[in-house]
C-alpha cells in the first residue's frame, strides 16, 4: 500500500530490530548491556506453578501439610456439622422432646404439661386442616404441640361421657374472650378422640363454607343451596381419616340417593364414600346420608367439630339469582351441621363441638346469636335489631363451655418452655422475661406468645 | 537585702555632734560591724528583720491564704494518708459506688466575716474546690471504714459548712407515702396530657406448698445420720429433703378496670407499663389498680408508668435509685410545643420563596 511505503534505510533496520528485542523481553532496561543475538531472560519472583519447582524448605514444609491427608494434621478448620463438643452446641434446635397427646395421658396428674400431637399419616388434624392461625404456631414450632389445661380436662370428661349418650345431650359450644384458646381445644377434643377410637368430622374454617370460595347450585328437592365440591372433599378427607374404623361399618337400612341411585342394606359405609367422592353431584347427598347412616349405628361414637361456629349464623356471600343474600342455613353443608348442632338430627352416640372464632369481623359473632347462646347477657341485641327465628330455634339446648380468659402460671410456663427450647426468642427465655410477659399479657395464650414472648427485643 | 547603709560613726566622735560635710560614709557590711571596735551602739543598729510568722504576710489578703494554706497542707497530709492506706487512686467502680457528696458550704458574704476584708468569687471558689477535696477524701476514709481519719477531718469542714445545714437537707428527704389500712399506696403519675392514679397493694402470699413424700428421693438421709460438715452432693438439682415449693405469684395491672392486654394493644406501650416492675425486681409483687384519663395511648402507657415507678418507691424505698437512674421517678418534663406565629406549627416553616 502506498502510503505504508516508506524507505528504510540500512541503520534504521538495525535500530529497528534492536527495538523489537527490547520489546520482547520486558524486564530488559534499555540501558543494560544487551547480550548480542538474544534478549536478557529475568527471574521471575513469585509461585510459578508446576511441578519441577524448587521451593524454599518453609514452602516445602507447607506443601507437606497441606498434602498430608492424616486426620492429626489438618490445617484446615473442621466444618459445623462435624463440631460435637457441647460448647458450639448453642444455636442447634433439639427436637422437642415432649410426651405424646394421647387419650390416656389426659388427666389431673398431666395438669400443666406440654404434649406434642403425634401427627401420623392420617390424623384428623393434618387431613382436616386447622384454622390460620393455629397453622402459624403449628409452622413455626418443631413439633405441633399445646398444653393441657383444666379446661381441656372438663372438655375430655364430657366428651367421655358423650361417647356413651346421644348427641342429643351433648352439643357444645366453645366460647371466651379474643385469643384465649378455643380453636387449640377444639383440636384438643378432636386429637382425644381420635386416639380414642371415634369417628370425627372436623371442619376448621366454616367460613369457607360462606364466603362464597366454593360452587354452589339450589336443589329444588332439598330447597337448599348445594355445595358439592365441599362436600365432595369434606368426604375425601373423612374417609382418609377414618378408613380403619369405617372398614367395619355397614350401612343398616336402605340408602336412596336422588337420581334413581341407592344402596342396599349392608353395603360398606366406605362405598358410600366412594361414590360422593367419584361423582361430585351426589356428594352432598351422600354426606347427609352418611352422617345419618353415623347416627343410627351404635359401634362407635362419632364427633363432628367445627370451627368458626359463629359463620353458619351470619349472611354469606353467596347471593340468589335476584341478588339477594342467602342466609347460611339455606346452604346444604351449614344447614347440615346446624341440624345436628340444634338436635334435629342426632348420632346415637357421640357429640357436636362448635368454637366460636372472634378473630373476623366480616363473619363474626353477632348480637342475635350472641343472645341466643346466652353469651354476656348483660348486652341485649339492639331493639331495632330484626332477630331472626332460625337462630334462636337452631341454638336451643347448646351448652356453653367457657374457656378461662387466663393461663395460669403452671400453664403459661410450660408453653413459655415449649417456645423457649424451639429457640424461637430474640435472646434464651429467662424467668424475669416469662413473668414480665404474663404480667403484659394478663395470662391471655394469644398475647403472651404473639405479642410478649416472639415480638419483644428486650432481654 | 537586709544590708542597708547606715552611716558609720566616726571613732572619735560617737556623740560628738560635729557634722561633716561629707554625711555618707563607706559602706561597711552589717556582719564586718561585729568585728569593728567601733560599732554603733545596739540601740542605733536596725532592729533585725524578724522572719514573719506566716508565708502569707506580704499578700494583701493575709488571712484568707493562710485559712488556705492550712487547708491545702491539711488536703495534702490527708491524700498522702489516704495513699497510704492505698485507697488512691482510686477505680472508678470504686468511685462510683462512693455515697453521693452533700456540699452545702457557707455562702461567699458569710466566708468574709472570717476572713478580714473582701473576698472575690475566685478566691472563694478555690476555697470551695480545696474543701471539696477535702470533703471527698473524708468520704473515702469513712467508706473505707477508716473513721477516725473521716472523723478528724470533719471539724474542718464543719467550720465552713452553712449554719443550717440539717435543715437544708431535710428538706430534700422524699415525703413518705401514706398507706391506708389494706396496705395500699396511691401515687399519681404524668405524662403530657395524661394523669394516671395508681393504687398497689402487696399479693397476698399464699402458704408454701410442702412436697409429698413420694415426691422427695427415697434416699434421702436421717437427720441424725447426716454429718452437718461434711459436704455431699449427688445430685445439685433434686429437691432437698426439707425443702417446700414457693408458689409463684402474680402481678394483676387493671387499667380503667379493663385487663392491661385489653387497655392496651401495642407491646410497647404494655412494656413500658411493666418495665418499673422488671428494673425494680417486684414482678409478682404488687397489684395495680389505675384510673387513667386524659391524652392518647402512650402518653397515658407513660403516666401509668410514672405512677407505678413512685408506687414502687412508696413500698420499697430501696430501690429509688435504681428507678431515678432510669429516670421514671422523674415525671417527663416533655410537653407539645406551642405553634408560633409565622410559622406553619412549632418548628416547621413555611416554603421560603425567593421572590
Amino acid at each position: 500500500m502506498s502510503f505504508l511505503s516508506f524507505t528504510v534505510t540500512t541503520r534504521s533496520r538495525a535500530s529497528l530490530t534492536a527495538l523489537r528485542e527490547v520489546g520482547s523481553s520486558l524486564k530488559a532496561r534499555s540501558y543494560a548491556a544487551q547480550a548480542k543475538g538474544g534478549s536478557v531472560k529475568q527471574n521471575v519472583q513469585g509461585y510459578k506453578g508446576g511441578k519441577n519447582q524448587k521451593l524454599t524448605k518453609k514452602q516445602q514444609r507447607l506443601e507437606a501439610m497441606r498434602n498430608n491427608k492424616s486426620p492429626g494434621v489438618r490445617l484446615r478448620p473442621t466444618p459445623p456439622s462435624q463440631l460435637k463438643h457441647e460448647l458450639f452446641q448453642s444455636q442447634r434446635l433439639d427436637e422437642l422432646m415432649l410426651p405424646d397427646f394421647n387419650a390416656e395421658e389426659l388427666t389431673e396428674r398431666n395438669l400443666g404439661k406440654a404434649m406434642a400431637f403425634p401427627l401420623p399419616e392420617n390424623d384428623a388434624v393434618r387431613v382436616f386442616g386447622v384454622p390460620r392461625n393455629v397453622l402459624l404456631d403449628f409452622r413455626i414450632l418443631s413439633k405441633a404441640a399445646s398444653v393441657v389445661r383444666d379446661v381441656t380436662i372438663k372438655l375430655v370428661d364430657r366428651l367421655q361421657a358423650a361417647s356413651q349418650e346421644s348427641s342429643q345431650k351433648n352439643r357444645f359450644v366453645l366460647s371466651g374472650s379474643v385469643g384465649s384458646g378455643k380453636s387449640f381445644l377444639l383440636i384438643q377434643g378432636v386429637e382425644y378422640a381420635a386416639s380414642a377410637g371415634w369417628l370425627v368430622m372436623y371442619i376448621p374454617r366454616a367460613i369457607n363454607l360462606v364466603n362464597s370460595s366454593t360452587p354452589y347450585s339450589y336443589d329444588l328437592r332439598t330447597q337448599t343451596y348445594l355445595q358439592p365440591l365441599f362436600a365432595q372433599r369434606t368426604l375425601q378427607r373423612f374417609r382418609t381419616v377414618n378408613e380403619n374404623t369405617l372398614s367395619s361399618l355397614v350401612a343398616e337400612e336402605k340408602i336412596d340417593l336422588h337420581d334413581g341411585l341407592s344402596l342396599s342394606q349392608g353395603t360398606p359405609l366406605i362405598s358410600l364414600i366412594d361414590v360422593g367422592i367419584k361423582d361430585q353431584t351426589f356428594a352432598p347427598t351422600v354426606l347427609a346420608a352418611l352422617l345419618e347412616a353415623l347416627g343410627k349405628q351404635t359401634k362407635v361414637p362419632v364427633l363432628l367439630a367445627v370451627d368458626d361456629f359463629q359463620a353458619l349464623f351470619t349472611k354469606t356471600a353467596y347471593k340468589t339469582p335476584h341478588f339477594q343474600t342467602i342466609r347460611a342455613w339455606h346452604l346444604s353443608m351449614p344447614r347440615l351441621i346446624i341440624d345436628y348442632a340444634s338436635g334435629r338430627k342426632t348420632f346415637a352416640r357421640g357429640a357436636v363441638v362448635g368454637a366460636l372464632s372472634l378473630s373476623d369481623k366480616t363473619y363474626g359473632l353477632s348480637q342475635e346469636l350472641r343472645h341466643a347462646l346466652g353469651l354476656q347477657p348483660w348486652l341485649q341485641p339492639s331493639s331495632y335489631l330484626k332477630v331472626a327465628p332460625e337462630i334462636t330455634a337452631f341454638t336451643k339446648g347448646i351448652q356453653i363451655l367457657k374457656v378461662p380468659e387466663k393461663l395460669n402460671v403452671n400453664e403459661a410456663a410450660s408453653l413459655f418452655e415449649v417456645w423457649n427450647k424451639n429457640k424461637s426468642f430474640h435472646t434464651p427465655g429467662s424467668d424475669e422475661v416469662f413473668l414480665a410477659k404474663y404480667t403484659e399479657s394478663a395470662g391471655n395464650p394469644r398475647d403472651f406468645v404473639w405479642k410478649g414472648l416472639l415480638s419483644t427485643l428486650q432481654t | 537585702m537586709f544590708a542597708i547603709r547606715r552611716p558609720l560613726r566616726l571613732k572619735f566622735a560617737i556623740n560628738s555632734s560635729r557634722t561633716f560635710a561629707t554625711a555618707s560614709t563607706p559602706y561597711v557590711p552589717p556582719a564586718s560591724l561585729e568585728i569593728v571596735a567601733d560599732a554603733p551602739p545596739p540601740q542605733f543598729r536596725s532592729r533585725k528583720k524578724t522572719k514573719p510568722e506566716s508565708p502569707s504576710f506580704y499578700t494583701s489578703r493575709a488571712s484568707y491564704y493562710d485559712h488556705l494554706y492550712q487547708l491545702e497542707t491539711a488536703l495534702q497530709r490527708c491524700r498522702r494518708a489516704i495513699s497510704t492506706l492505698e485507697l488512691l487512686p482510686l477505680p472508678a467502680f470504686a468511685r462510683a459506688s462512693l455515697p453521693p457528696a452533700q456540699l452545702l458550704w457557707r455562702n461567699r458574704q458569710s466566708m468574709m466575716t472570717m476572713f478580714s476584708g473582701s473576698l472575690t468569687t475566685a478566691r472563694y471558689r478555690r476555697m470551695i474546690s480545696v474543701l471539696a477535696d477535702l470533703e471527698e477524701c473524708s468520704r473515702i476514709a469513712s467508706a473505707a471504714g477508716h473513721t477516725a481519719l473521716a472523723e478528724s477531718i470533719q471539724p474542718v469542714l464543719e467550720l465552713f459548712e452553712r449554719q443550717d445545714k440539717e435543715t437544708v437537707l431535710a428538706r430534700t428527704v422524699r415525703k413518705q407515702v401514706p398507706m391506708d389500712r389494706y396496705g395500699r399506696s396511691y401515687t399519681v403519675g404524668k405524662r403530657k396530657e395524661s394523669a394516671a392514679r395508681v393504687w398497689m397493694i402487696p399479693v397476698r402470699e399464699p402458704a408454701p406448698v410442702t412436697l409429698s413424700s413420694d415426691v422427695l428421693p427415697s434416699h434421702s438421709p436421717r437427720a441424725q445420720d447426716v454429718d452437718i460438715l461434711a459436704p455431699v452432693v449427688d445430685n445439685a438439682f433434686a429437691p432437698s429433703p426439707s425443702a417446700s415449693r414457693m408458689p409463684v405469684t402474680t402481678t394483676t395491672i387493671l387499667v380503667n378496670n379493663i385487663p392491661l392486654n385489653k387497655y392496651f394493644d401495642s407491646p410497647a406501650d404494655r412494656e413500658r407499663i411493666v418495665r418499673p416492675l422488671k428494673l425494680a425486681g417486684v414482678l409478682g409483687t404488687f397489684n395495680a389498680f389505675v384510673i387513667v384519663r386524659g391524652g392518647g395511648t402512650t402518653g397515658q402507657a407513660g403516666a401509668i408508668a410514672h405512677g407505678i415507678a413512685q408506687g414502687i418507691v412508696a413500698h420499697v424505698p430501696e430501690v429509688d435509685h435504681i428507678l431515678r437512674k432510669a429516670k421514671l421517678i422523674k415525671r417527663d418534663p416533655r410537653m407539645v410545643e406551642r405553634k408560633k406565629t409565622g410559622l406553619a406549627k412549632a418548628r416547621k416553616r413555611y416554603t421560603w420563596v425567593k421572590r
